[in-house]
């Protein structure tokens, strides 16, 4: 550990490189998780310095894919936070879903897709999938890729299984997923009905009436001008009475002054979207 | 001369917390914070346990929170706990380093930038090396570290490894722990 150590005028460097290359913008990420992304990407690409990763993000397209890819965190393990899953089963959804017509719920920043196939696998042992359309965004064409094909961590196998048992005590993971060659595929009727779009950094090319925005533990990695940017572009998203849930540690009353969302669920970090 | 403690633990550690937050006074002059390895799942519980024997607020910061003396922020479990140049706390949920998140030596490591000297690096009874590498850090910063005896330690892995990678400034049991504490003005 540490091996790698970049100073913050190597990392505004690095930033600069990247937006004169690709005219993609991290500024606003939050300036020391950055550096410390840079300093796991050269740790883990062998490049001995900014100046080698400058280069390989210069010249090298390839490198810069998989450049995007580390830098979306991955969402960890399916059914994180466990009660928050028990509540949107129990509680929210129902309520929500209780109309008729599609329910559109939009994952700006899907990763490596463990939300997602948490959501869509809830809704299937609901009977409720087949009334929901997602649509899935990523900085990282790479991710979205991955997720095209349902592609899951089996590494993450062991607290996937532990995590979905306590949702589920009577149901089995199993039949949501196969293995081939050492890759986990959710089952592709979980995510038949999905759109996927590629983002920038500054997720502004939004579906028209979501319904429910999942944004859970990406705000982490931005600075506050980001994320307040974020928060009020989304609320023109989320059609009135639509929800936003974001992660269990984050916060979002310093960017909520005109209090466009409204807590709702308090344990498990949910808001609505004020009718008005 | 201490403007921060930081403290590191795992398995045999909570009685020790415990019995820290309960001998601490309500308006402690600088913020703890802890960094214990636990169950990732048990989100609750934990901070309402450790908060039944503590004098001063225990919480599970939000990301970007303010650090403010006479409180113990606790990382939260399932995150990554940095602690920044800014005084403020950040979590993240990149990946696991020697299998932990949180990770001690994260935490440690980043509290080590942020206040140089003026930390106070204190490690617990615990199952595995986790802290011992941000132990060192401390050290390298001009930081005072203290390691609980191992003697003293239900599990010894974490100190005896945080001990032959570093020389400790003291090694204490809990009690004289306690008091080395207390005489923090």
């Amino acid at each position: 550990m540490g091996k790698y150590e970049i100073g913050i005028v190597d990392t505004r460097n690095i930033l600069k490189a990247i937006k004169e290359s690709y005219d993609l913008d991290f500024k606003n990420h939050a300036l020391t998780f950055f550096k410390r992304r840079l300093e796991y990407i050269l740790g883990k690409y062998k490049l001995k310095s900014a100046d080698a990763l400058i280069g390989k993000i210069q010249n090298d397209k390839e490198f810069f894919e998989v450049f995007l890819k580390e830098v979306c965190i991955e969402t960890t393990e399916l059914f994180r936070d466990p009660s928050l899953w028990r509540y949107l089963m129990e509680k929210f959804l129902p309520e929500v879903l209780k109309g008729s017509g599609t329910y559109k719920i939009w994952f700006p920043e899907v990763s490596s897709g463990e939300e997602l196939y948490s959501l869509a696998i809830l809704l299937k042992e609901m009977g409720l999938l087949d009334r929901v359309q997602f649509v899935v965004g990523s900085i990282s064409q790479m991710r979205l890729d991955d997720v095209k094909q349902g592609k899951l961590d089996v590494k993450k196998m062991e607290v996937n299984h532990a995590n979905f048992k306590r949702i589920f005590s009577e149901a089995e993971l199993e039949g949501y997923y196969s293995v081939e060659k050492e890759t986990g595929y959710i089952h592709p009727d979980l995510i038949k009905n999905m759109d996927v779009a590629l983002q920038n950094t500054y997720y502004d090319k939004h579906p028209r009436s979501v319904k429910l925005l999942m944004w859970r533990n990406q705000m982490l990695y931005f600075n506050q001008i980001l994320q307040e940017r974020l928060l009020k572009s989304f609320c023109h998203t989320i059609v009135p009475g639509g929800h936003l849930i974001v992660g269990m540690n984050e916060k979002i009353d310093y960017w909520n002054s005109g209090k466009d969302y409204i807590l709702v669920g308090e344990k498990e970090n949910i808001y609505k979207k004020r009718f008005s | 001369m201490h403007k921060a403690v930081i403290i590191g633990g795992s398995a045999g550690s909570f009685r020790v917390i415990t019995r820290i937050l309960n001998a601490l006074p309500k308006h402690f002059p600088i913020p703890i914070l802890l960094n214990l390895h636990r169950l990732k799942h048990v989100r609750s519980g934990f901070v309402e346990a450790l908060s039944i024997k503590s004098n001063l607020p225990v919480v599970e910061p939000y990301d970007k929170e303010s650090i403010k003396p006479g409180i113990a922020y606790l990382a939260p479990s399932n995150y990554h706990m940095y602690i920044e140049l800014n005084k403020k706390i950040a979590l993240s949920t990149e990946e696991a380093v020697n299998h932990s998140r949180p990770s001690i030596d994260l935490s440690f490591e980043t509290a080590a930038h942020t206040y140089h000297r003026n930390l106070l690096g204190i490690i617990l009874s615990g199952a595995n090396k986790d802290g011992a590498w941000g132990l060192k850090k401390i050290k390298e910063a001009g930081g005072t570290v203290i390691v609980q005896d191992p003697a003293d330690c239900e599990v010894t892995t974490m100190t005896q490894t945080a001990l032959k990678m570093t020389e400790a400034d003291h090694v204490f049991n809990a009690q004289q722990i306690i008091d080395y504490l207390l005489k923090i003005k």
